[in-house]
């Protein structure tokens, strides 16, 4: 799982679990735990005697200040057609149509962008994008054994939840505890307890423990003990499959037995033949051991029938977990949530990569960091108020012009760019091609939208363009034949209208880039539009080219 | 300034190459863009990553072409004969020109260039299943790492890439070998898979009549133009020098086009996909592809493993044979590297359906060519076949003596995050004896 090759490597004796003195390392993590909490009391005055816009406040005054002192320039104010373009995306998940364009561009209220973001934290595609972004973030794009049908279910699982606001610790617990229908995922995709373990440290603690599975880490305090301490907690965890209430989708159950431990083994090419790996008790990470009934002396584990609900065990770790997990003072819940939403709105999180918090890879804005995360516990882990806060502040407006070549500047003295999501990019087409929200909500991405745009990073999270993309995008059916006059779709509404060109050409721009065109992009495009009206054919032959040209744009490609 | 060269700067009009219009990657390194104002655009050379560059400064010139056997090739029956052993099954070994290699009766042609010819008799190879044992040949790391490795053909298309070719890098002539990606290194250096047969895929070719790509092309320039100039963001960048690369690619798509000489050359390839695709491969290294990958499915020979492998050879053994002459004759062998390869050999010991089963104790690979030197064995087996006699060679050497011979640093260190990635693993160590 790992690959610090010049790292320490275990020293087996020393690593004997009956000869562990108690590790120094486990008490920084307590250190850091009540310096949370002291930092909590500290700042629940400020934040609480403010108004709701203190956070937002607070975010411009950080950001501000690291600017200061960098010496950086810091950024315009993004016009408001780049605002509107972001934040429909970021909270919506899809562009906005012509008519939202003209109608928030075209409103003189100094409010308006406020008023906007309220508007779409109360549209239900905030859920429904909320529930895509985590249900990616989590499951990844191709978890193995999940059925599309399942997924789907797991993404309006999580809407409702977005929907209702249910608070963040809250969301988290009930994925955990995998008890409802369609919010078990989680355990479906990741099935043995090393996947289990590392991927819940990292989502939801923003720590990564698996390095530490073959060697004590090398960055950090955390010891191969550590590792397996946690790993203990899912290793009596399994899945049971059944039919499902129609033959397209299945029905999961999480189990857990009563027995079952695993097992310190040091690394396989250190192994002498014969040796057995030492059982390890399940502990807390940075904390104490677990305490467990001993079983009865008699104690058969009970047969596990195939696609029935597995009988409950006797003791359940797999609950302690949870219930340690998104326990209130959890010292890293909050932490890495809030870094999470952060990166997700600001492109970058305060610790990056988002979920690699450890002793070596210093925060940005640690205060800012810290202000946020007690703000985020003050309010009950309230994701629509965090995100309010987060969009309402200038460092989430700024500019997207600037001499910045980086994506994610590190102070945010540029806007983030992104390519958008695959979801965002189909969604999208179906809105800039004039086929309206109904039919964007509908759409999914195609099997060759998901291969061919579906993950352009270079392993890093850097964005990277591929040969097949812009294959895809000049020869494939997808973009083009979105563009061809049909259906009522705005090519052919252009064609029918009545208007000007200049006005036609106007409206496409808003309709795909969220802005008016240029002088110098109208009389363009109005050149290349305005061609002998009795040949139709080739009318619309110019129309979908023209349109074309627009979706192929790295303009719409990214978001800024 | 020359209206041409604004232009052709931002010239996405596939179908329109002509050489004032040819917009090449090294000028663009040399940042001889200029908008339309005559201005040159600042950090356009944000296009290249610096890594990019100094890749070029390390430009080796060289090309691997691997002949991956899908399946697991039978080393004791190609070239690691046991003539009189229990498990020497039903072929016999000939003696070639180079004295001590010997090699099948079925593969006349290889025995031909058996002085250019590396042998490695001593892989040992970790696992006996085919998903894991081609993602560790493909790479060099076990798959349980987790950690998008990037294949052997993608790193060499990062180091060893012609930056002035309009083609890709790294082009895999069927998927059956498996496709395993860049990993951390970006799809910038994902293979471009071609058909089983060398054929492009459907939608490399226009959808559209050359005019409208033509004129289309211009709006779209004239877009990206507008847009770039206050914007010199690295995705953007990314994204325009991708598409600039797909344009040139679908302008030299002809490359790929070898019908006409093909016609020629079948009779000495065999007319056979594998024959088809070997053939490419050799147009594909001399039009500047750095790296290509040709498969060869069907080693898989739980049962009937003779009658199976004789009819295996006889396409395979053409094929090669003419690449290795082709490649001599155009003066192109000592800079092209060509791997014969697998994800694992085959036991000695001949099951009861007269088959032989997976087997990674034992087996072999053979290098020729480009940094090798040829007209020797490495390694040896046990009498039997069974073990590795003397210098075991691992996957990760196997993948560490491949990039020494490209030129390329085999302990190269990437980041993933903050976390160091080697190109090979620590411990791992070409073989220097192969190495000329």
């Amino acid at each position: 799982m790992c690959n610090h090759e010049e790292s320490r490597q275990p020293n087996a004796p020393a690593r004997d679990p009956r000869f562990a003195s108690p590790a120094i390392g486990a008490l920084v993590p307590l250190l850091a735990l009540r310096a949370s909490v002291l930092c909590i009391v500290f700042l629940l005055p400020t934040l609480t005697r403010g108004q709701d816009g203190a956070l937002r406040d607070t975010i411009d005054r950080e950001v501000k200040a690291a600017w200061a002192k960098d010496n950086l320039a810091a950024p315009e104010r993004s016009t408001d057609s780049v605002f509107l373009r972001r934040i429909y995306l970021d909270l919506v998940g899809m562009i906005p149509t012509y008519e939202e364009a003209t109608a928030f561009l075209g409103d003189a209220d100094p409010q308006k962008r406020e008023k906007l973001i309220d508007k779409l934290l109360a549209d239900p595609r905030y859920a429904r994008n909320q529930a895509q972004v985590w249900d990616v973030n989590l499951l990844g794009r191709n978890p193995q054994g999940i059925r599309s049908t399942n997924r789907d279910a797991f993404r309006n699982w999580l809407a409702t939840h977005f929907e209702q606001n249910v608070p963040y610790d809250r969301i988290v617990h009930k994925l955990l505890k995998a008890e409802e229908d369609n919010s078990k995922l989680f355990y479906v995709a990741y099935r043995n307890s090393d996947d289990l373990t590392t991927t819940a440290m990292r989502f939801f603690l923003g720590t990564q423990l698996q390095c530490a599975k073959c060697h004590d880490h090398p960055y950090e305090s955390w010891t191969q003990q550590d590792y397996y301490g946690m790993a203990g907690f899912f290793v009596r965890t399994y899945v049971v499959e059944t039919d499902g209430a129609n033959e397209h989708i299945k029905k999961f159950y999480v189990g857990e037995k009563s027995t079952g431990d695993v097992s310190f083994t040091v690394l396989p090419k250190d192994a002498q033949p014969g040796t057995k790996g030492e059982p390890v008790k399940p502990r807390f990470l940075g904390g104490e051991e677990l305490q467990e009934p001993e079983l009865p002396a008699d104690f058969k584990e009970p047969k596990v029938e195939p696609k029935q609900a597995p009988p409950k065990p006797l003791f359940s770790r797999r609950e302690k977990i949870v219930e340690w997990i998104t326990a209130k003072d959890n010292p890293y819940l909050a932490r890495a949530a809030v870094n999470r939403i952060w990166a997700q709105f600001m492109g970058r999180g305060f610790v990056h990569p988002v979920d690699d918090f450890n002793s070596e890879n210093d925060p940005s804005h640690p205060e800012l960091l810290k202000a946020i995360e007690a703000g985020f516990i003050a309010h009950q882990f309230d994701l629509k108020w965090l995100i309010r806060e987060i969009v309402n502040s200038a460092a989430y407006q700024a500019a997207d012009v600037g001499p910045v070549t980086d994506a994610l500047p590190k102070y945010y003295e540029r806007a983030r760019i992104r390519p958008l999501s695959v979801e965002e990019l189909t969604a999208s087409l179906h809105i800039a091609t004039g086929l309206g929200v109904e039919a964007a909500l509908k759409s999914k991405p195609s099997g060759d939208m998901l291969k061919y745009l579906g993950d352009p990073t270079d392993g890093q999270g850097r964005f990277q363009g591929s040969l097949t993309e812009h294959l895809f995008i000049h020869n494939g059916d997808t973009f083009r034949g979105l563009c061809y006059p049909r259906n009522g779709n705005l090519a052919e509404t252009l064609l029918k209208s009545e208007e000007d060109w200049n006005a036609k050409v106007e409206r496409m721009f808003l309709s795909v880039l969220s802005r008016t065109p240029t002088t110098e992009e109208r009389e363009r495009f109005v050149n290349y539009l305005n061609v002998d009206p009795k040949d139709t054919k080739l009318e619309s032959q110019r129309m979908e080219e023209a349109l074309w040209v627009l979706v192929a744009t790295s303009e719409f490609r990214f978001s800024r | 300034m020359n209206p041409n060269q604004q232009s052709s700067a931002f010239n996405l009009q596939p179908g329109t190459c002509n050489l004032q219009h040819h917009l090449s990657r090294r000028q663009l390194l040399k940042g001889t863009v200029v908008t339309a104002g005559g201005m040159a655009v600042a950090n356009w050379g944000a296009l290249f990553h610096s890594q990019t560059i100094a890749a070029e400064a390390r430009r080796t010139g060289k090309r691997c072409i691997m002949l991956y056997m899908e399946g697991g090739v039978s080393q004791i029956d190609t070239f690691d004969m046991k003539p009189d052993r229990p498990t020497a099954g039903e072929f016999r070994p000939v003696q070639t020109k180079i004295p001590g290699i010997q090699v099948c009766e079925f593969l006349p042609n290889i025995a031909r260039h058996a002085d250019k010819l590396a042998i490695i008799r001593s892989m040992r190879t970790k696992t006996p299943d085919h998903g894991p044992g081609g993602y560790y040949m493909h790479t060099g790391y076990h798959p349980s790492e987790r950690f998008p490795h990037p294949e052997a053909g993608a790193m060499i298309a990062k180091y060893c890439e012609n930056p002035e070719s309009d083609l890709p890098s790294f082009v895999k002539i069927g998927s059956s070998s498996g496709i395993y990606g860049a990993g951390y290194l970006g799809p910038q250096y994902d293979p471009f898979v071609l058909g089983d047969d060398g054929r492009l895929p459907g939608f490399a070719n226009p959808s559209v009549a050359p005019e409208i790509q033509s004129r289309r092309g211009e709006l779209l320039s004239f877009m990206e133009q507008r847009f770039a100039e206050q914007r010199p963001g690295d995705p953007f960048a990314s994204h325009r020098t991708a598409e600039l690369r797909t344009i040139r690619l679908m302008r030299a798509r002809q490359t790929f086009d070898v019908s006409a000489e093909w016609e020629k050359a079948k009779d000495r390839y065999g007319d056979t996909q594998f024959g088809r695709g070997c053939f490419t491969a050799l147009k594909l290294v001399e039009a500047g592809v750095s790296f290509v990958e040709v498969g060869h499915a069907g080693h898989d020979t739980h049962m009937n493993n003779f009658p199976i492998s004789k009819a295996l050879y006889s396409t395979m053994d053409p094929a090669w044979g003419s690449l290795l002459d082709d490649l001599t004759q155009r003066g192109l062998l000592q800079d092209t590297l060509v791997v014969w390869t697998s994800e694992f050999g085959r036991t000695p010991a001949i099951n009861v359906r007269a088959g032989r089963d997976h087997f990674g104790r034992a087996w072999t690979v053979v290098l020729a060519g480009g940094g090798i030197k040829g007209g020797q064995h490495y390694g040896s087996t046990d009498p039997d076949g069974f073990e590795v006699a003397e210098n075991p060679v691992s996957e990760a050497d196997y993948i560490a003596t491949i990039y020494k011979a490209m030129g390329v640093d085999h302990r190269a260190k990437h980041y993933l995050g903050t976390r160091p990635i080697w190109a090979t693993a620590e411990g791992s160590k070409p073989i220097e004896e192969l190495l000329g």
